[in-house]
């Protein structure tokens, strides 16, 4: 198995994951979207809202806040010893706030300094003059397969690698001008794509239906994928892999284990 | 109020929102800056573009 | 339970026996609930 990293920024990241199959590609796609362990509210206490958004309204846009937290020290409550709640499976944010004023998911107090809200700029309500908002949320940890309040890894997904090749070009041009994506060049033996080029291939085979002479074939590595990987501030995209990476790991270590004891 | 993420995937868009709609009101083109805040797909463009603001129609009924 | 009426604002009671729902006030005929003070939990979902 060999990975190129094409682009590892905070939120997103694009590799090459060559020398695997298919079905460990798309298991790796599913952890990722589905199976990452998340901090994110689900219970609020209202002590006092006069805002414009009724409790429930305010519930859900406080669920949907991606929080930035350490899930390898916090349980989900599931699985957590503890008879209602306590420090390891819940974490409480308390948020005040009095009109005219905007709320944002920064205004969020926290009870442990390294869990705070990954983005301090979405807007949660506008409070205008003397309405006010006073709360505690409620935050435990979760997978994405259960809310899509915890689901870190967004959209992600992967291609076969395109293959397209040329050979007995005559040099008529036209899949040049058919390409949708406006990768194919004039090469010096005709026509052809550069290393690069080769990632944005949709392979929707324009080229080769519109070649007179049959000298275009469009194929697909079905052992390489390029990964498109977008995270929603929770984890840094890499971490977020990584996570991904564990969970699956963890997952074949339990089934490991039930076929031990078979 | 802006929802805090899209509809069908997901991605948190509520934290580009205020960026979207000042530099709308200074007169750039929405789509190079929805490019601009790698709002790529167009599930989430959709959420930022048909997006109304009706917290200002509301309050005066509260 | 307290109420209070959308158009003066002010606190009123309701007289079941003589007026109706109605606001003693400035006669509005539409009030409303006031918040009740006790904590509410809810989930967020």
């Amino acid at each position: 198995m060999k990975i190129e990293v094409l682009e590892m920024s905070d939120r997103f990241a694009k590799f090459v994951l060559s020398d695997a199959s298919i079905a460990f590609a798309n298991g790796l796609r599913r952890a990722m979207l589905a199976e990452v362990p998340t901090l994110a509210i689900t219970e609020v206490n209202l002590y006092n809202n006069t805002s414009v958004l009724y409790d429930e309204q305010l519930g859900l846009r406080l669920s949907l806040i991606p929080i930035k937290a350490n899930t390898d020290e916090l349980v989900p409550k599931e699985e957590c010893m503890c008879d209602d709640n306590c420090p390891a499976c819940e974490v409480s944010m308390t948020l005040s706030a009095e009109g005219p004023k905007m709320v944002y998911s920064g205004d969020f107090v926290s009870s442990d300094p390294e869990i705070f809200p990954s983005d301090e700029n979405i807007p949660i309500v506008e409070l205008k003059d003397g309405q006010q908002l006073f709360l505690e949320a409620l935050a435990h940890v979760g997978h994405g397969k259960n809310h899509s309040r915890w689901q870190a890894g967004i959209a992600c997904g992967y291609k076969t690698y395109p293959v397209v090749t040329f050979h007995n070009c005559d040099k008529c041009r036209s899949c040049i001008e058919a390409c949708p994506k406006d990768i194919i060049q004039m090469g010096p033996s005709g026509a052809e794509i550069q290393d690069n080029d080769m990632l944005e291939c949709t392979l929707c085979r324009s080229c080769a239906d519109v070649c007179g002479i049959n000298a275009i074939t469009v194929d697909q590595d079905e052992r390489a994928f390029i990964f498109n990987v977008e995270s929603d501030g929770s984890y840094s995209a890499e971490e977020l892999i990584q996570q991904a990476s564990k969970a699956l790991k963890k997952k074949s270590d339990g089934m490991l284990e039930v076929l031990e004891h078979f | 109020m802006i929802p805090v993420r899209c509809f069908s995937c997901g991605g948190v868009i509520a934290n580009k929102w205020e960026e979207f709609k000042r530099r709308v009101y200074e007169g750039e083109s929405s789509d190079t800056i929805l490019d601009d805040l790698r709002v790529t797909r167009y599930c989430c463009r959709r959420m930022m573009l048909s997006h109304v603001e009706l917290v200002d129609t509301i309050a005066p009924y509260y | 339970m307290g109420y209070k009426c959308t158009r003066c604002k002010r606190a009123v009671e309701i007289d079941y026996e003589y007026t109706g729902i109605r606001c003693p006030y400035c006669g509005h005929r539409i009030l409303v609930k006031d918040r009740p003070t006790s904590i509410k939990r809810i989930k967020a979902e």
